[in-house]
């Protein structure tokens, strides 16, 4: 098990450098300079030119990237050029809410996922199965933004039970935390249930099909408790599989919901610093996001063996 | 409910008029201002450094203008107001002396006087990444005549040079806090300034907190909040729905398509704020097909600026006559903004030796609001027979295109100065390389009026000059002209003091809360 | 699903009005005989609009998906097939696509390629390649392990025609159903990149640059987010439930 992750790990640096690579030529082919955004209103061309020289946007392409990489290699992901502050602080900062809001949007999506995967699964092809769908599609058809704003419209507006913009952070002021991050999550976790449900609910229906649970159902078990004991377990997996691989997203791709409910997450952190060309706070940011995307792979997978133990030996 | 009122009739006199400041102490017997609480205010961004010599956006203004201060200030009809300096003589155009006010101490304790004035334009002048250089750029050297007197020795004559003290290049940072933590500066402001109120903290993407100034110099009035926290909203429609449900207390722009609700709403009061901004479009006099005269012209009598200013902007602004808003003393409402003339835009095709119309494309910002504007425009050539592509990029990418002159037609939105000279000089001046002249005019008759704007001293001759201007640039078209916004701010009923100036800058010194 | 089809087809006949004729004097007046569906901030009829969108956005999700199975399975072929070097290379490649976040990959491609529907559709395709990649070199490795394959090979087949003859094909049913799936998450992603400000160009509408133009107004004048929204939703899901159809209709396991 150790040799395989280590092996996995080994076979990510090619992949990093490629993200490096690609996320810097494809910033710097990106029209905009980074300078003339910071100091739109300012003209005096020399204050400019001296910015840009001291931060070495004047050489060449293969220099800037051989000098970042060099940094990089020293654990430097280096400064904003917008504020000056070190990436590893900006991202550091940003995590935190990031994290929290992914997992609170994971729980809610278990809680809707669960019950309606397996109800689809015991009844499939019944009108319940249809309903339950089409509920769950309601998350993942509609436009995040657009949920967003409807949901702000009913619980912060209409109803005013919770806040509708800001943070706080739930490890310090629990309740107040938890009731800002509540709209945020259910935003993203109706999306994610709806991807959980149709997850749960094929991989029920292929472990059913299997012939332990004919066996099982002889044994004159009832539905639920074939699925309880015998099913379920199995079924797991590709539950695991998903959001595993959802983690990456939510954290690197929730901008959207970021942005509505002025959350400050990574997400909205690395798409400011594009509309802003912040070279170095962009390349820093994806270089994490991805090393983060490919550690929450290689989890996924350790799980697996850890779910059943049968998949070690393949 | 009498200040209540006084908003109202503030947002009924807002349309073009000048304002009369609702002075809060005489806001009637029960409603005394009072000492205490903290004023919540959602911003649409968070300031980007705390240093106002460093400061290259126009949102770290709204933070600087309560806890640092200028040489001196603006008041509602942009006139200039003595602030750190008490008075000023001008014994030759190029000399400028300020005196300085006695007993002003920088939150850290230490004074302000002649030498900590003379610290900071030295600053300003000198340090690499001083972004100040180009507003102080005429200022050849300052002497400390004593404790308290200063004198600006200029390299050529500059009539706009108060007006910019009325922002960050007039504003004064203590030399003990430069000297001690400069670098820090930038994210922590503690005992740099000398404003009503004091910084306190900064959490990056979460607030920023200043509290009342207990030493304030001046007596009079506020400051009565105990504190102000500021906070990052990006969401225009989420910003307002927080001040509707009272998670906000102060927001600082009302989009136009919000104005009507938010007016009807008896939770919200809007001030409408006249800005010194003009929104344009430049005309690319480098290439064609806008190198023609008279093709610029087709465009400008083809648009009906006021069915744009009715149905884009919901007449939250006027249209524009030229680069100088009404808010300004240069304003010259006899020049009427340019008049739709479908046949005059027709002859001036046929005279372009277009006679049936052309093609070109306008780049705009990606931003509901000009995309709605670019929108109308598009239908508006139509009828004139001019096709209109638009491009829309985002504003890294619009200033890449404007700075390079790549494009046609290019939307630029001002925010404006005080002076009529940051929204004339740097747009119209014949330069090399870049600076805001996107459009590439160089017209020696333009040149000549605006050196001399400089050079004259005396207001009126200026206004004569601004006008002159402005018929000039109606001939020469470098851009079409659109409208002067009206910058309408939104409050919870109970805030009351707020003294609405046309830079836009909310200044809470006499803000406070029923 | 069916309907939007047809409507992005038919549009001219539809459509009751111009999707571009302006009317400031009537702008957001609500929905009524004169205009079902309303009108929009500057007075053009939002049912039109929809209609006419139809074509941006389906053309959208199946150009951008097109695009990404034609790169995706190419690629995907050629790395199961190759093996060895070739195959380490263009996983790697597909990996560090996929690790990019997605949102920015397309941001960054967009302002690269300038905005519109092009920039859109190549963005949306490089995000999608690496999912058909990954599954065409899963298909071809287990395919190729069959022992037809093999005698084919034997016998002499030039390797472009035993991919072509009994790789594709084989691998033709999952593709079909991830396709599907992505057309409608690719719809969706339209309308998030507009949200964003990369999208198509005006006056032309998507759905989902409609939805965002209109979401200031939600309080307003709901219907126009309403009528664009509501075509979206519906497409989606139809085409949700065409990839579910598909999969189980092809995997014998489940049907019934």
């Amino acid at each position: 098990m150790g040799r395989l992750v280590l092996r996995r790990l080994g076979a990510t640096v090619p992949v990093l450098l490629l993200v490096t690579a690609g996320v810097f030529l494809l910033l710097h082919l990106t029209p905009g300079d980074p300078i003339d955004v910071m100091m739109a209103e300012s003209v005096d061309a020399t204050v400019k030119e001296t910015l840009r020289r001291e931060l070495g946007l004047d050489r060449p392409l293969h220099v800037q990237y051989a000098a970042w990489m060099g940094r990089l290699l020293r654990g430097d992901l280096g400064r904003s050029i917008r504020n000056g502050e070190p990436v590893i602080e900006s991202v550091s900062r940003r995590l935190r809410p990031s994290l929290e809001l992914a997992l609170c949007a994971m729980a809610i999506s278990l809680v809707i996922a669960f019950p309606l995967g397996i109800v689809s699964a015991i009844r499939r092809n019944t009108t319940i199965d249809r309903a339950g769908a089409t509920f769950a599609l309601f998350g993942i058809c509609m436009p995040n933004f657009l949920l967003a704003l409807l949901l702000i419209f009913l619980f912060g507006v209409t109803l005013r039970w919770l806040p509708i913009s800001g943070y706080m952070d739930p490890l310090e002021e629990p309740w107040n935390g938890l009731r800002s991050l509540a709209l945020p999550a259910v935003t993203l976790g109706l999306a994610l249930a709806a991807v959980v449900t149709r997850t749960l609910r094929s991989s029920l229906l292929e472990a059913l099909a299997e012939d332990y649970v004919r066996t099982a159902r002889a044994k004159g078990l009832s539905e639920w408790r074939v699925i309880w004991t015998h099913v379920l377990k199995n079924a797991l997996i590709p539950v695991v599989t998903v959001l595993g691989l959802q983690l990456g997203t939510l954290i690197g791709g929730a901008v959207i919901t970021e942005y509505v409910f002025a959350l400050p997450g990574v997400g909205r952190l690395v798409v400011d610093a594009v509309f802003a060309r912040d070279y170095p706070l962009v390349q820093g940011v994806v270089l994490l996001i991805a090393i983060g995307f490919i550690l929450s792979n290689l989890i996924v997978d350790v799980l697996y063996g850890w779910i059943d133990p049968r998949i070690r030996f393949r | 409910m009498a200040t209540r009122r006084d908003f109202l009739l503030m947002c009924a006199a807002a349309s073009g008029v000048p304002l009369v400041a609702s002075d809060p102490r005489q806001a009637g017997g029960a409603d005394v201002p009072k000492k205490g609480g903290t004023l919540r205010v959602g911003f649409y961004i968070e300031a980007a450094t705390m240093d106002p010599h460093f400061s290259g956006s126009k949102i770290d203004r709204q933070v600087y203008h309560n806890i640092y201060e200028p040489l001196v200030t603006l008041d509602v009809k942009l006139g200039i107001k003595p602030g750190l300096a008490e008075s000023w003589q001008q014994p030759d155009p190029k000399t400028l002396i300020l005196r300085l006010r006695r007993g002003v101490k920088f939150h850290d304790g230490t004074d302000f006087n002649g030498e900590a004035a003379r610290f900071n334009f030295n600053r300003m002048k000198t340090e690499p990444k001083s972004v100040r250089k180009g507003e102080v750029a005429s200022i050849d050297s300052v002497d400390v005549v004593d404790a308290y007197t200063i004198k600006l020795n200029l390299k050529r004559p500059d009539a706009a040079l108060l007006a910019t003290l009325t922002d960050r290049a007039g504003m004064m940072v203590s030399p003990k806090v430069v000297q001690e933590r400069g670098s820090e500066l930038e994210r922590n402001a503690r005992g740099a300034g000398t404003g009503p109120f004091e910084f306190v903290e900064w959490v990056k993407d979460a607030h920023l907190l200043i509290k009342r100034n207990e030493s304030y110099w001046n007596k009079q009035g506020g400051p009565y909040l105990d504190r102000v926290r500021y906070r990052p909203i990006p969401d225009d429609t989420v910003k307002l729905q927080s001040l509707q449900t009272g998670e906000i207390d102060v927001m600082d722009y009302v989009q136009p398509r919000d104005v009507a609700a938010v007016r009807a709403d008896r939770n919200v009061v809007v001030v409408d704020v006249p800005s010194l901004a003009d929104f344009a479009y430049q005309l690319n006099h480098t290439r064609p097909p806008f190198a023609t005269k008279a093709l610029r012209q087709a465009v400008a009598y083809a648009l009906d600026l006021d069915q744009i200013v009715k149905g884009v902007w919901l007449n939250v602004g006027v249209p524009a006559n030229g680069p100088i808003p009404p808010t300004s003393w240069a304003y010259d409402k006899t020049i009427p903004p340019i008049k739709r003339d479908l046949a005059k835009s027709k002859a001036k095709l046929a005279e372009g030796g277009q006679a049936n119309g052309f093609t070109f494309t306008m780049t705009n910002n990606n931003i509901p609001i000009n995309v709605q504007e670019a929108e109308v425009i598009q239908a508006q050539l139509r009828e004139a027979g001019i096709t209109m592509k638009i491009k829309l990029v985002d504003s890294a990418t619009l200033i890449s295109d404007g700075n390079n002159k790549n494009f046609e037609m290019i939307s630029y939105q001002w925010s404006g100065r005080p002076d009529p000279d940051g929204n004339t000089y740097q747009f119209y001046k014949t330069t090399q390389g870049t600076s805001l002249n996107w459009s590439g005019i160089s017209n020696p008759q333009i040149d000549a009026l605006l050196d001399r704007t400089r050079e004259v001293s005396s207001q009126s001759e200026r206004r004569k000059l601004f006008s002159e201007l402005t018929k000039i640039l109606h001939e020469e078209l470098p851009m079409v002209f659109i409208i002067h916004p009206i910058e309408p701010k939104a409050f919870s009923p109970k805030v009351q003091g707020y003294e609405p100036i046309p830079d836009g800058m909310m200044r809470f010194k006499d803000v406070w809360l029923q | 699903m069916l309907l939007a089809v047809l409507a992005a087809l038919a549009a001219p006949l539809l459509a009751p009005y111009d999707p571009l004729a302006q009317n400031l004097g009537n702008a957001l007046a609500r929905p009524g005989w004169a205009h079902l569906l309303g009108t929009d901030n500057v007075g053009r009829d939002v049912l039109s609009r929809v209609i006419w969108g139809a074509r941006v956005s389906l053309v959208a999700g199946l150009v951008s998906v097109a695009l990404a199975v034609v790169a995706g399975s190419l690629l995907g072929i050629l790395a199961g097939y190759c093996g060895g070097r070739v195959d380490g290379l263009v996983m790697r490649l597909m990996d560090a696509v996929l690790s990019f976040p997605p949102l920015v990959l397309a941001l960054a491609l967009g302002a690269v390629l300038g905005a519109g529907l092009g920039g859109v559709l190549v963005a949306l395709g490089v995000v999608y390649t690496p999912t058909f990649a990954r599954l065409m070199r899963g298909q071809v490795l287990s395919v190729t392990a069959r022992d037809y394959v093999d005698a084919a090979r034997a016998l002499g087949a030039p390797a472009w025609r035993v991919a072509w003859r009994h790789v594709v094909p084989n691998a033709m049913n999952p593709i079909i159903v991830q396709a599907s799936l992505s057309v409608a998450f690719a719809i969706l992603a339209e309308a998030s990149l507009s949200f964003l400000g990369l999208g198509i160009q005006p006056p032309q509408a998507s759905w989902g640059s409609m939805i965002n133009a209109g979401r200031g107004y939600l309080q307003q004048a709901p219907w126009i987010v309403f009528g664009p929204g509501a075509a979206l939703f519906v497409t989606v899901v139809g085409l949700n439930f065409v990839g579910d159809a598909v999969r189980d209709a092809l995997d014998p396991r489940i049907r019934g």
